[in-house]
Protein backbone atom coordinates (compact mmCIF):
# COMPACT_ATOMS: atom_id res chain seq x y z
CA UNK A 1 0.00 0.00 0.00
CA UNK A 2 2.63 2.19 1.08
CA UNK A 3 4.65 1.32 -1.47
CA UNK A 4 1.56 1.91 -4.23
CA UNK A 5 1.22 5.57 -2.76
CA UNK A 6 4.93 6.39 -2.95
CA UNK A 7 5.11 5.11 -6.54
CA UNK A 8 1.72 6.85 -7.30
CA UNK A 9 3.44 10.63 -5.94
CA UNK A 10 5.94 10.05 -8.47
CA UNK A 11 4.01 9.24 -10.93
CA UNK A 12 2.16 12.53 -10.01
CA UNK A 13 5.55 13.71 -10.00
CA UNK A 14 6.72 12.67 -13.21
CA UNK A 15 3.14 13.89 -14.83
CA UNK A 16 3.53 17.10 -13.61
CA UNK A 17 7.36 17.33 -15.10
CA UNK A 18 6.54 16.32 -18.14
CA UNK A 19 3.54 18.49 -18.34
CA UNK A 20 5.37 21.62 -17.78
CA UNK A 21 8.08 20.20 -20.01
CA UNK A 22 5.64 19.80 -23.22
CA UNK A 23 4.05 23.38 -22.30
CA UNK A 24 7.57 24.62 -22.48
CA UNK A 25 8.04 22.97 -25.73
CA UNK A 26 4.72 23.90 -26.80
CA UNK A 27 6.37 27.93 -26.85
CA UNK A 28 9.25 27.01 -28.53
CA UNK A 29 10.10 28.34 -32.27
CA UNK A 30 10.55 25.95 -34.99
CA UNK A 31 11.52 27.06 -37.99
CA UNK A 32 11.02 25.60 -41.37
CA UNK A 33 14.69 25.56 -42.43
CA UNK A 34 17.73 25.31 -40.69
CA UNK A 35 19.18 28.79 -41.24
CA UNK A 36 23.09 29.16 -40.21
CA UNK A 37 23.42 33.16 -38.87
CA UNK A 38 27.08 32.28 -38.13
CA UNK A 39 27.87 31.12 -41.82
CA UNK A 40 25.72 34.39 -43.29
CA UNK A 41 27.13 37.09 -40.97
CA UNK A 42 30.69 36.16 -40.15
CA UNK A 43 31.88 33.74 -42.70
CA UNK A 44 30.17 35.56 -45.84
CA UNK A 45 29.77 38.89 -43.85
CA UNK A 46 26.87 39.75 -44.83
CA UNK A 47 25.15 43.01 -43.73
CA UNK A 48 22.21 42.25 -40.93
CA UNK A 49 19.86 44.78 -43.21
CA UNK A 50 20.28 42.51 -45.75
CA UNK A 51 18.09 40.24 -44.14
CA UNK A 52 16.24 42.43 -41.73
CA UNK A 53 15.18 44.92 -44.15
CA UNK A 54 13.51 47.29 -41.69
CA UNK A 55 16.20 47.42 -38.84
CA UNK A 56 17.58 51.21 -39.37
CA UNK A 57 14.41 52.32 -40.63
CA UNK A 58 11.38 51.01 -39.13
CA UNK A 59 9.34 49.83 -35.41
CA UNK A 60 10.30 46.30 -37.08
CA UNK A 61 12.71 44.54 -39.07
CA UNK A 62 11.23 41.90 -40.67
CA UNK A 63 12.04 38.75 -41.57
CA UNK A 64 13.66 37.26 -44.65
CA UNK A 65 11.46 36.16 -47.62
CA UNK A 66 12.22 33.47 -50.20
CA UNK A 67 13.39 36.51 -52.57
CA UNK A 68 16.11 36.97 -50.69
CA UNK A 69 17.27 34.01 -50.65
CA UNK A 70 16.81 33.80 -54.13
CA UNK A 71 19.61 36.01 -54.32
CA UNK A 72 22.27 33.50 -54.18
CA UNK A 73 20.52 30.24 -53.65
CA UNK A 74 19.30 29.42 -57.34
CA UNK A 75 21.56 26.63 -57.09
CA UNK A 76 22.76 24.52 -54.60
CA UNK A 77 25.69 25.88 -52.67
CA UNK A 78 28.06 23.77 -50.13
CA UNK A 79 26.77 20.42 -49.33
CA UNK A 80 24.17 20.22 -46.07
CA UNK A 81 20.53 19.35 -46.51
CA UNK A 82 19.24 22.43 -45.13
CA UNK A 83 20.86 24.26 -48.12
CA UNK A 84 19.54 21.97 -50.58
CA UNK A 85 15.94 22.56 -49.25
CA UNK A 86 16.46 26.32 -49.21
CA UNK A 87 16.87 25.91 -53.54
CA UNK A 88 14.04 23.76 -53.35
CA UNK A 89 12.47 26.82 -51.90
CA UNK A 90 13.42 29.12 -54.08
CA UNK A 91 13.29 26.75 -57.45
CA UNK A 92 9.79 25.89 -56.36
CA UNK A 93 8.53 28.76 -55.46
CA UNK A 94 7.11 27.81 -52.40
CA UNK A 95 7.01 30.56 -49.86
CA UNK A 96 9.27 30.30 -46.93
CA UNK A 97 8.05 31.65 -43.75
CA UNK A 98 10.00 32.14 -40.92
CA UNK A 99 8.06 32.28 -37.20
CA UNK A 100 9.33 35.45 -35.35
CA UNK A 101 11.20 34.91 -31.97
CA UNK A 102 11.26 37.35 -30.01
CA UNK A 103 7.86 39.28 -29.29
CA UNK A 104 6.74 42.18 -27.22
CA UNK A 105 3.03 42.15 -26.01
CA UNK A 106 0.58 44.68 -27.97
CA UNK A 107 0.66 47.25 -25.44
CA UNK A 108 4.48 47.87 -25.39
CA UNK A 109 6.21 50.59 -28.01
CA UNK A 110 9.28 49.70 -29.26
CA UNK A 111 11.07 50.64 -32.40
CA UNK A 112 14.16 49.58 -33.90
CA UNK A 113 15.01 52.77 -35.35
CA UNK A 114 15.13 54.92 -32.15
CA UNK A 115 17.55 51.69 -30.66
CA UNK A 116 19.39 50.99 -34.21
CA UNK A 117 19.90 54.04 -36.14
CA UNK A 118 19.81 56.23 -33.37
CA UNK A 119 21.04 55.31 -30.61
CA UNK A 120 23.46 53.23 -32.36
CA UNK A 121 23.27 50.16 -30.09
CA UNK A 122 24.74 46.70 -31.02
CA UNK A 123 22.29 44.49 -31.65
CA UNK A 124 23.73 42.20 -28.95
CA UNK A 125 22.57 44.27 -26.29
CA UNK A 126 19.11 42.74 -26.96
CA UNK A 127 19.31 39.86 -29.04
CA UNK A 128 22.66 38.28 -27.49
CA UNK A 129 24.84 35.90 -29.59
CA UNK A 130 22.32 34.86 -32.35
CA UNK A 131 24.87 36.09 -35.02
CA UNK A 132 26.73 33.36 -34.09
CA UNK A 133 24.51 30.46 -34.08
CA UNK A 134 24.24 27.94 -36.21
CA UNK A 135 20.77 26.73 -35.70
CA UNK A 136 17.89 28.75 -35.19
CA UNK A 137 17.49 28.94 -31.63
CA UNK A 138 14.42 27.85 -30.09
CA UNK A 139 13.94 30.86 -27.84
CA UNK A 140 14.74 33.90 -27.26
CA UNK A 141 18.92 33.65 -26.53
CA UNK A 142 17.20 37.15 -23.91
CA UNK A 143 14.84 37.82 -22.06
CA UNK A 144 13.09 40.79 -22.80
CA UNK A 145 11.33 42.15 -19.40
CA UNK A 146 10.27 45.22 -18.41
CA UNK A 147 13.37 45.85 -15.83
CA UNK A 148 15.86 44.30 -18.66
CA UNK A 149 14.71 48.15 -20.85
CA UNK A 150 14.39 49.74 -17.63
CA UNK A 151 17.75 48.28 -16.29
CA UNK A 152 19.69 50.27 -19.86
CA UNK A 153 16.95 53.49 -19.46
CA UNK A 154 18.68 54.37 -16.30
CA UNK A 155 22.36 53.20 -17.20
CA UNK A 156 21.97 55.01 -20.28
CA UNK A 157 19.73 58.15 -18.33
CA UNK A 158 17.27 57.35 -20.83
CA UNK A 159 13.06 58.07 -20.17
CA UNK A 160 11.57 55.87 -17.64
CA UNK A 161 8.48 57.26 -18.11
CA UNK A 162 5.86 54.72 -18.35
CA UNK A 163 3.69 55.97 -21.52
CA UNK A 164 7.21 56.65 -23.40
CA UNK A 165 6.72 52.70 -23.92
CA UNK A 166 3.16 52.12 -23.07
CA UNK A 167 0.28 52.44 -25.06
CA UNK B 1 9.98 70.30 -20.40
CA UNK B 2 6.87 71.11 -22.42
CA UNK B 3 3.41 70.99 -20.64
CA UNK B 4 1.38 69.89 -23.76
CA UNK B 5 -2.38 71.71 -23.96
CA UNK B 6 -5.03 72.72 -25.68
CA UNK B 7 -7.07 75.89 -26.73
CA UNK B 8 -10.62 75.52 -28.26
CA UNK B 9 -12.14 78.28 -29.58
CA UNK B 10 -15.92 77.33 -29.36
CA UNK B 11 -16.88 80.83 -31.01
CA UNK B 12 -15.25 78.95 -34.21
CA UNK B 13 -16.94 74.74 -33.53
CA UNK B 14 -19.22 74.23 -36.18
CA UNK B 15 -20.36 71.23 -33.97
CA UNK B 16 -19.37 69.03 -36.83
CA UNK B 17 -17.52 66.28 -34.84
CA UNK B 18 -14.96 65.43 -37.58
CA UNK B 19 -12.34 65.61 -34.17
CA UNK B 20 -14.59 62.93 -32.66
CA UNK B 21 -14.41 60.68 -35.60
CA UNK B 22 -10.93 61.55 -35.99
CA UNK B 23 -10.14 60.37 -32.22
CA UNK B 24 -11.96 57.23 -32.85
CA UNK B 25 -10.15 56.02 -35.63
CA UNK B 26 -6.60 57.19 -34.51
CA UNK B 27 -7.54 55.71 -31.21
CA UNK B 28 -8.58 52.23 -32.14
CA UNK B 29 -11.97 53.00 -29.94
CA UNK B 30 -14.19 50.09 -29.84
CA UNK B 31 -17.66 50.60 -30.72
CA UNK B 32 -20.51 49.42 -28.52
CA UNK B 33 -24.26 47.66 -29.91
CA UNK B 34 -26.96 50.79 -29.57
CA UNK B 35 -28.84 48.57 -26.62
CA UNK B 36 -25.41 49.28 -24.87
CA UNK B 37 -25.00 52.55 -25.57
CA UNK B 38 -28.03 53.63 -24.29
CA UNK B 39 -26.91 52.19 -21.24
CA UNK B 40 -24.33 54.62 -21.43
CA UNK B 41 -21.35 51.92 -22.57
CA UNK B 42 -20.41 53.92 -25.45
CA UNK B 43 -17.13 55.52 -25.06
CA UNK B 44 -15.76 58.46 -26.69
CA UNK B 45 -12.22 60.39 -25.50
CA UNK B 46 -13.47 63.29 -27.36
CA UNK B 47 -16.66 63.98 -27.58
CA UNK B 48 -19.09 67.33 -28.81
CA UNK B 49 -21.39 68.48 -26.71
CA UNK B 50 -24.19 70.17 -27.98
CA UNK B 51 -25.96 72.74 -25.76
CA UNK B 52 -29.68 74.75 -27.37
CA UNK B 53 -30.51 77.88 -25.54
CA UNK B 54 -33.80 79.58 -25.79
CA UNK B 55 -37.45 78.91 -27.12
CA UNK B 56 -38.49 78.00 -30.54
CA UNK B 57 -37.81 79.97 -32.72
CA UNK B 58 -35.72 82.18 -30.87
CA UNK B 59 -33.12 79.17 -30.33
CA UNK B 60 -29.48 78.74 -30.22
CA UNK B 61 -27.06 76.42 -30.79
CA UNK B 62 -23.59 76.24 -28.66
CA UNK B 63 -20.97 73.19 -29.07
CA UNK B 64 -18.49 72.34 -26.78
CA UNK B 65 -15.44 69.41 -28.00
CA UNK B 66 -14.26 67.70 -24.66
CA UNK B 67 -11.84 65.98 -24.53
CA UNK B 68 -9.84 64.61 -20.90
CA UNK B 69 -8.45 68.14 -19.37
CA UNK B 70 -5.13 67.24 -18.77
CA UNK B 71 -5.32 68.39 -14.98
CA UNK B 72 -2.52 69.66 -13.84
CA UNK B 73 -3.80 68.66 -10.23
CA UNK B 74 -5.50 65.77 -11.66
CA UNK B 75 -8.34 63.76 -9.23
CA UNK B 76 -8.35 60.57 -10.94
CA UNK B 77 -4.46 60.28 -9.88
CA UNK B 78 -5.03 60.44 -6.50
CA UNK B 79 -7.65 57.53 -6.29
CA UNK B 80 -6.06 54.92 -8.16
CA UNK B 81 -4.98 52.46 -5.76
CA UNK B 82 -2.75 50.69 -8.22
CA UNK B 83 -0.77 54.06 -10.05
CA UNK B 84 -2.14 52.55 -13.31
CA UNK B 85 -3.16 56.43 -13.77
CA UNK B 86 -0.76 59.30 -13.21
CA UNK B 87 0.72 62.57 -14.43
CA UNK B 88 3.96 62.47 -17.12
CA UNK B 89 6.70 64.54 -16.62
CA UNK B 90 5.18 66.46 -19.71
CA UNK B 91 1.47 67.02 -18.44
CA UNK B 92 -0.30 64.16 -19.75
CA UNK B 93 -2.29 61.49 -17.83
CA UNK B 94 -1.33 58.63 -19.01
CA UNK B 95 -3.23 55.09 -18.60
CA UNK B 96 -1.08 51.97 -18.33
CA UNK B 97 -3.78 49.53 -19.75
CA UNK B 98 -1.95 46.52 -18.16
CA UNK B 99 -1.25 47.62 -15.02
CA UNK B 100 -5.44 48.67 -14.48
CA UNK B 101 -7.67 46.48 -12.44
CA UNK B 102 -10.93 48.20 -13.61
CA UNK B 103 -12.12 49.48 -9.97
CA UNK B 104 -13.61 52.84 -11.66
CA UNK B 105 -12.59 54.79 -8.88
CA UNK B 106 -11.07 56.98 -11.52
CA UNK B 107 -13.87 57.61 -13.60
CA UNK B 108 -15.83 58.39 -10.58
CA UNK B 109 -13.57 61.04 -9.12
CA UNK B 110 -13.10 62.68 -12.66
CA UNK B 111 -15.86 65.78 -12.62
CA UNK B 112 -15.26 66.05 -16.98
CA UNK B 113 -16.54 62.30 -17.52
CA UNK B 114 -13.51 61.91 -20.17
CA UNK B 115 -12.49 57.89 -18.08
CA UNK B 116 -14.25 55.50 -19.66
CA UNK B 117 -14.75 52.05 -19.13
CA UNK B 118 -14.55 48.65 -21.33
CA UNK B 119 -17.50 46.91 -20.50
CA UNK B 120 -17.30 44.68 -23.41
CA UNK B 121 -14.71 42.56 -25.32
CA UNK B 122 -13.84 45.07 -28.05
CA UNK B 123 -15.43 44.92 -31.22
CA UNK B 124 -16.13 46.84 -34.30
CA UNK B 125 -18.24 46.57 -37.52
CA UNK B 126 -16.21 44.12 -40.13
CA UNK B 127 -15.80 47.17 -42.38
CA UNK B 128 -13.92 48.69 -39.84
CA UNK B 129 -11.62 46.20 -38.59
CA UNK B 130 -8.77 46.79 -41.40
CA UNK B 131 -8.08 50.39 -40.21
CA UNK B 132 -7.23 49.33 -36.96
CA UNK B 133 -4.26 51.95 -35.49
CA UNK B 134 -0.89 49.53 -35.52
CA UNK B 135 0.47 52.32 -32.97
CA UNK B 136 -2.12 52.09 -30.43
CA UNK B 137 -3.05 49.17 -28.05
CA UNK B 138 -6.59 47.56 -28.38
CA UNK B 139 -7.65 47.54 -24.96
CA UNK B 140 -9.18 44.48 -23.23
CA UNK B 141 -12.91 44.12 -21.40
CA UNK B 142 -12.36 45.12 -17.67
CA UNK B 143 -9.91 48.09 -18.20
CA UNK B 144 -10.59 52.23 -18.31
CA UNK B 145 -9.28 54.12 -21.07
CA UNK B 146 -8.89 57.86 -21.82
CA UNK B 147 -7.79 60.64 -23.96
CA UNK B 148 -3.67 60.67 -24.11
CA UNK B 149 -3.15 63.94 -26.51
CA UNK B 150 -2.45 61.34 -28.81
CA UNK B 151 0.62 60.28 -26.71
CA UNK B 152 1.84 57.82 -29.55
CA UNK B 153 1.90 60.66 -31.84
CA UNK B 154 4.08 62.53 -29.60
CA UNK B 155 6.83 59.06 -29.50
CA UNK B 156 6.87 59.54 -33.34
CA UNK B 157 7.58 62.60 -33.64
CA UNK B 158 10.12 62.93 -30.80
CA UNK B 159 12.10 59.81 -33.27
CA UNK B 160 11.55 61.59 -36.38
CA UNK B 161 12.90 64.89 -34.83
CA UNK B 162 16.10 62.88 -33.17
CA UNK B 163 16.46 60.90 -36.67
CA UNK B 164 17.08 64.98 -38.30
CA UNK B 165 19.03 65.99 -35.37
CA UNK B 166 16.42 68.96 -34.41
CA UNK B 167 14.38 69.89 -31.83
CA UNK B 168 10.30 69.20 -31.67
CA UNK B 169 8.75 72.36 -33.78
CA UNK B 170 5.24 72.97 -33.33
CA UNK B 171 3.42 71.16 -36.06
CA UNK B 172 5.59 67.91 -35.45
CA UNK B 173 3.26 66.74 -32.95
CA UNK B 174 -0.49 67.89 -33.28
CA UNK B 175 -3.13 65.20 -31.63
CA UNK B 176 -5.81 63.49 -34.38
CA UNK B 177 -8.60 66.13 -33.39
CA UNK B 178 -6.53 69.17 -34.03
CA UNK B 179 -5.54 67.71 -36.74
CA UNK B 180 -8.68 67.26 -38.18
CA UNK B 181 -10.73 70.45 -36.81
CA UNK B 182 -11.33 72.12 -40.40
CA UNK B 183 -12.02 75.77 -38.62
CA UNK B 184 -8.99 75.59 -36.43
CA UNK B 185 -11.30 75.42 -33.53
CA UNK B 186 -8.52 73.11 -31.89
CA UNK B 187 -5.39 74.54 -31.20
CA UNK B 188 -2.64 72.68 -29.30
CA UNK B 189 0.89 72.89 -28.59
CA UNK B 190 3.33 73.72 -25.49
CA UNK B 191 1.62 75.88 -23.01
CA UNK B 192 4.56 77.14 -21.47
CA UNK B 193 6.43 77.86 -25.10
CA UNK B 194 6.26 81.27 -26.07
CA UNK B 195 6.85 80.08 -29.68
CA UNK B 196 3.49 77.93 -29.80
CA UNK B 197 0.17 79.59 -30.61
CA UNK B 198 -1.55 78.47 -27.45
CA UNK B 199 0.69 80.48 -25.18
CA UNK B 200 -0.79 83.47 -25.99
CA UNK B 201 -4.31 81.97 -26.67
CA UNK B 202 -4.46 80.83 -23.40
CA UNK B 203 -4.31 84.39 -21.76
CA UNK B 204 -6.58 85.52 -24.65
CA UNK B 205 -9.91 87.60 -22.54
CA UNK B 206 -12.26 85.23 -23.65
CA UNK B 207 -10.48 81.90 -22.40
CA UNK B 208 -11.96 80.20 -19.44
CA UNK B 209 -11.34 76.77 -18.20
CA UNK B 210 -14.15 74.21 -17.24
CA UNK B 211 -14.67 73.94 -13.36
CA UNK B 212 -11.88 75.98 -12.49
CA UNK B 213 -13.13 76.05 -8.78
CA UNK B 214 -12.26 72.86 -8.07
CA UNK B 215 -8.58 72.96 -8.55
CA UNK B 216 -7.72 70.62 -11.02
CA UNK B 217 -5.69 73.33 -12.92
CA UNK B 218 -7.21 71.69 -16.67
CA UNK B 219 -4.42 72.16 -19.22
CA UNK B 220 -7.58 72.64 -21.98
CA UNK B 221 -9.25 75.98 -22.07
CA UNK B 222 -11.82 77.41 -24.55
CA UNK B 223 -12.24 80.29 -26.00
CA UNK B 224 -15.76 82.36 -25.63
CA UNK B 225 -17.20 85.36 -26.26
CA UNK B 226 -19.96 84.36 -23.79
CA UNK B 227 -18.70 83.03 -20.84
C1 LIG C 1 17.24 47.85 -27.49
C2 LIG C 1 17.01 46.48 -27.80
C3 LIG C 1 17.17 45.98 -29.24
C4 LIG C 1 18.22 46.21 -30.11
C5 LIG C 1 19.45 47.06 -29.89
C6 LIG C 1 17.91 45.47 -31.31
N1 LIG C 1 16.71 44.83 -31.16
FE1 LIG C 1 15.82 43.61 -32.53
N2 LIG C 1 14.20 43.36 -31.29
C7 LIG C 1 14.09 43.91 -30.03
C8 LIG C 1 12.79 43.60 -29.49
C9 LIG C 1 12.26 44.06 -28.14
C10 LIG C 1 12.12 42.85 -30.49
C11 LIG C 1 10.67 42.35 -30.46
C12 LIG C 1 9.87 43.50 -31.04
C13 LIG C 1 8.41 43.31 -31.23
O1 LIG C 1 7.93 42.19 -31.32
O2 LIG C 1 7.72 44.34 -31.34
C14 LIG C 1 13.04 42.70 -31.59
C15 LIG C 1 12.75 42.02 -32.76
C16 LIG C 1 13.68 41.82 -33.78
C17 LIG C 1 13.47 41.00 -34.96
C18 LIG C 1 12.21 40.21 -35.25
C19 LIG C 1 11.54 40.62 -36.51
C20 LIG C 1 10.50 41.69 -36.38
O3 LIG C 1 10.21 42.31 -37.43
O4 LIG C 1 9.95 41.93 -35.31
C21 LIG C 1 14.59 41.05 -35.72
C22 LIG C 1 14.86 40.35 -37.04
C23 LIG C 1 15.52 41.91 -35.04
N3 LIG C 1 14.94 42.38 -33.87
C24 LIG C 1 16.78 42.23 -35.52
C25 LIG C 1 17.63 43.15 -34.93
C26 LIG C 1 18.91 43.55 -35.51
C27 LIG C 1 19.48 43.03 -36.82
C28 LIG C 1 19.46 44.46 -34.65
C29 LIG C 1 20.77 45.23 -34.78
C30 LIG C 1 20.98 45.96 -36.00
C31 LIG C 1 18.53 44.61 -33.52
N4 LIG C 1 17.43 43.82 -33.74
C32 LIG C 1 18.73 45.44 -32.43
C33 LIG C 1 15.05 44.63 -29.35
C34 LIG C 1 16.24 45.10 -29.91
C1 LIG D 1 24.68 36.63 -50.34
C2 LIG D 1 24.37 35.28 -50.72
C3 LIG D 1 23.43 34.50 -49.80
C4 LIG D 1 22.16 34.83 -49.38
C5 LIG D 1 21.38 36.12 -49.67
C6 LIG D 1 21.67 33.72 -48.62
N1 LIG D 1 22.62 32.74 -48.55
FE1 LIG D 1 22.49 30.95 -47.60
N2 LIG D 1 24.33 30.46 -48.14
C7 LIG D 1 25.15 31.21 -48.98
C8 LIG D 1 26.36 30.47 -49.26
C9 LIG D 1 27.52 30.95 -50.15
C10 LIG D 1 26.24 29.25 -48.58
C11 LIG D 1 27.18 28.07 -48.60
C12 LIG D 1 28.23 28.19 -47.57
C13 LIG D 1 29.08 26.94 -47.52
O1 LIG D 1 28.55 25.89 -47.17
O2 LIG D 1 30.23 27.05 -47.86
C14 LIG D 1 24.98 29.28 -47.88
C15 LIG D 1 24.52 28.26 -47.06
C16 LIG D 1 23.25 28.20 -46.55
C17 LIG D 1 22.73 27.14 -45.75
C18 LIG D 1 23.48 25.90 -45.33
C19 LIG D 1 24.22 26.23 -44.07
C20 LIG D 1 25.13 25.14 -43.56
O3 LIG D 1 25.31 25.13 -42.35
O4 LIG D 1 25.66 24.38 -44.35
C21 LIG D 1 21.45 27.44 -45.43
C22 LIG D 1 20.48 26.62 -44.59
C23 LIG D 1 21.16 28.72 -46.00
N3 LIG D 1 22.28 29.16 -46.67
C24 LIG D 1 19.95 29.37 -45.87
C25 LIG D 1 19.69 30.62 -46.40
C26 LIG D 1 18.42 31.27 -46.29
C27 LIG D 1 17.19 30.69 -45.62
C28 LIG D 1 18.53 32.46 -46.93
C29 LIG D 1 17.47 33.53 -47.09
C30 LIG D 1 16.93 34.05 -45.85
C31 LIG D 1 19.90 32.58 -47.41
N4 LIG D 1 20.55 31.44 -47.07
C32 LIG D 1 20.40 33.68 -48.06
C33 LIG D 1 24.87 32.46 -49.47
C34 LIG D 1 23.70 33.17 -49.28
C1 LIG E 1 21.05 35.84 -45.01
C2 LIG E 1 19.99 36.35 -44.24
C3 LIG E 1 20.22 36.88 -42.82
C4 LIG E 1 21.21 37.73 -42.38
C5 LIG E 1 22.34 38.36 -43.17
C6 LIG E 1 20.94 37.96 -40.98
N1 LIG E 1 19.82 37.27 -40.59
FE1 LIG E 1 18.95 37.30 -38.79
N2 LIG E 1 17.53 35.98 -39.41
C7 LIG E 1 17.51 35.39 -40.66
C8 LIG E 1 16.52 34.33 -40.66
C9 LIG E 1 16.21 33.44 -41.86
C10 LIG E 1 15.96 34.29 -39.37
C11 LIG E 1 14.91 33.31 -38.83
C12 LIG E 1 15.59 32.00 -38.50
C13 LIG E 1 16.48 32.05 -37.31
O1 LIG E 1 16.06 32.46 -36.23
O2 LIG E 1 17.69 31.67 -37.45
C14 LIG E 1 16.61 35.34 -38.62
C15 LIG E 1 16.31 35.67 -37.30
C16 LIG E 1 16.95 36.67 -36.59
C17 LIG E 1 16.55 37.12 -35.27
C18 LIG E 1 15.37 36.61 -34.49
C19 LIG E 1 14.15 37.36 -35.03
C20 LIG E 1 12.87 37.11 -34.35
O3 LIG E 1 12.01 36.51 -34.97
O4 LIG E 1 12.69 37.53 -33.21
C21 LIG E 1 17.42 38.08 -34.90
C22 LIG E 1 17.39 38.86 -33.61
C23 LIG E 1 18.38 38.22 -35.96
N3 LIG E 1 18.04 37.38 -36.98
C24 LIG E 1 19.44 39.09 -35.89
C25 LIG E 1 20.36 39.22 -36.91
C26 LIG E 1 21.54 40.02 -36.79
C27 LIG E 1 21.95 40.80 -35.57
C28 LIG E 1 22.18 39.95 -37.99
C29 LIG E 1 23.49 40.63 -38.42
C30 LIG E 1 24.63 40.39 -37.56
C31 LIG E 1 21.39 39.09 -38.85
N4 LIG E 1 20.31 38.65 -38.15
C32 LIG E 1 21.70 38.78 -40.16
C33 LIG E 1 18.26 35.77 -41.74
C34 LIG E 1 19.35 36.60 -41.70
C1 LIG F 1 20.82 48.68 -24.35
C2 LIG F 1 20.08 49.83 -23.91
C3 LIG F 1 18.59 49.92 -24.16
C4 LIG F 1 17.65 48.94 -24.02
C5 LIG F 1 17.85 47.49 -23.59
C6 LIG F 1 16.39 49.54 -24.33
N1 LIG F 1 16.55 50.86 -24.67
FE1 LIG F 1 15.09 52.16 -25.21
N2 LIG F 1 16.45 53.60 -25.49
C7 LIG F 1 17.81 53.46 -25.33
C8 LIG F 1 18.47 54.71 -25.70
C9 LIG F 1 19.96 54.97 -25.66
C10 LIG F 1 17.44 55.60 -26.10
C11 LIG F 1 17.60 57.04 -26.59
C12 LIG F 1 17.73 57.06 -28.07
C13 LIG F 1 18.04 58.47 -28.54
O1 LIG F 1 19.20 58.83 -28.51
O2 LIG F 1 17.11 59.17 -28.92
C14 LIG F 1 16.20 54.87 -25.94
C15 LIG F 1 14.95 55.45 -26.20
C16 LIG F 1 13.75 54.78 -26.06
C17 LIG F 1 12.45 55.37 -26.24
C18 LIG F 1 12.16 56.83 -26.52
C19 LIG F 1 12.05 57.49 -25.19
C20 LIG F 1 11.78 58.97 -25.24
O3 LIG F 1 12.62 59.72 -24.73
O4 LIG F 1 10.77 59.36 -25.76
C21 LIG F 1 11.52 54.38 -26.04
C22 LIG F 1 10.02 54.50 -26.12
C23 LIG F 1 12.25 53.17 -25.72
N3 LIG F 1 13.58 53.44 -25.74
C24 LIG F 1 11.64 51.97 -25.43
C25 LIG F 1 12.33 50.82 -25.08
C26 LIG F 1 11.70 49.55 -24.78
C27 LIG F 1 10.20 49.29 -24.81
C28 LIG F 1 12.70 48.69 -24.46
C29 LIG F 1 12.58 47.22 -24.06
C30 LIG F 1 11.94 46.35 -25.00
C31 LIG F 1 13.95 49.41 -24.56
N4 LIG F 1 13.69 50.70 -24.93
C32 LIG F 1 15.19 48.85 -24.29
C33 LIG F 1 18.47 52.36 -24.85
C34 LIG F 1 17.89 51.13 -24.59
C1 LIG G 1 11.50 51.44 -21.08
C2 LIG G 1 10.21 50.95 -21.38
C3 LIG G 1 9.16 50.81 -20.28
C4 LIG G 1 8.80 51.77 -19.34
C5 LIG G 1 9.38 53.16 -19.13
C6 LIG G 1 7.72 51.19 -18.58
N1 LIG G 1 7.42 49.92 -19.05
FE1 LIG G 1 6.02 48.65 -18.31
N2 LIG G 1 6.55 47.23 -19.65
C7 LIG G 1 7.56 47.37 -20.58
C8 LIG G 1 7.69 46.13 -21.33
C9 LIG G 1 8.68 45.85 -22.44
C10 LIG G 1 6.72 45.24 -20.81
C11 LIG G 1 6.42 43.81 -21.27
C12 LIG G 1 7.21 42.88 -20.41
C13 LIG G 1 6.93 41.43 -20.66
O1 LIG G 1 6.45 41.07 -21.72
O2 LIG G 1 7.23 40.68 -19.75
C14 LIG G 1 6.02 45.97 -19.76
C15 LIG G 1 4.98 45.42 -18.98
C16 LIG G 1 4.29 46.13 -18.03
C17 LIG G 1 3.18 45.60 -17.26
C18 LIG G 1 2.60 44.22 -17.40
C19 LIG G 1 3.37 43.26 -16.56
C20 LIG G 1 2.77 41.89 -16.61
O3 LIG G 1 3.43 41.02 -16.03
O4 LIG G 1 1.72 41.69 -17.20
C21 LIG G 1 2.77 46.59 -16.40
C22 LIG G 1 1.64 46.50 -15.39
C23 LIG G 1 3.62 47.74 -16.64
N3 LIG G 1 4.53 47.43 -17.62
C24 LIG G 1 3.50 48.95 -15.95
C25 LIG G 1 4.36 50.02 -16.12
C26 LIG G 1 4.26 51.26 -15.35
C27 LIG G 1 3.21 51.56 -14.29
C28 LIG G 1 5.27 52.06 -15.79
C29 LIG G 1 5.66 53.47 -15.29
C30 LIG G 1 6.03 53.52 -13.89
C31 LIG G 1 5.98 51.34 -16.84
N4 LIG G 1 5.39 50.11 -17.00
C32 LIG G 1 7.07 51.85 -17.54
C33 LIG G 1 8.34 48.49 -20.80
C34 LIG G 1 8.29 49.66 -20.08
Amino acid sequence: MRAWLTGGAAGIAIGIAVAVTAARWAGAVTQPVAFDHRKHTQDLKLDCALCHPNVAVGQHPGLPSVEICAMCHQTRLGTSSASAQVTGYVTSGRPLVFRKLFGLPPYVFFTHRRHVAIAKLPCADCHGDIALTTTPPRRPLVTITMNFCLHCHLKMHQSTDCIACHR
Amino acid sequence: MPRWGMVIDLDRCTGCAACEVACKSENNIATVRPDQADMGRAMSWMKVETKIEGDFPDTRLSFAPRPCMQCDNPPCVKVCPVSATYLSPEGIVGQIYPRCIGCRYCANACPYTAKYFNWFAPAWPDSERAHLDPDVSVRPRGVMEKCTFCDHRLQQAKENARAAGRPLRESDFQPACADACPTRAIVFGDLDNPAHRVSTLKNDPRATRLMESLGTEPKVYYLTQKA
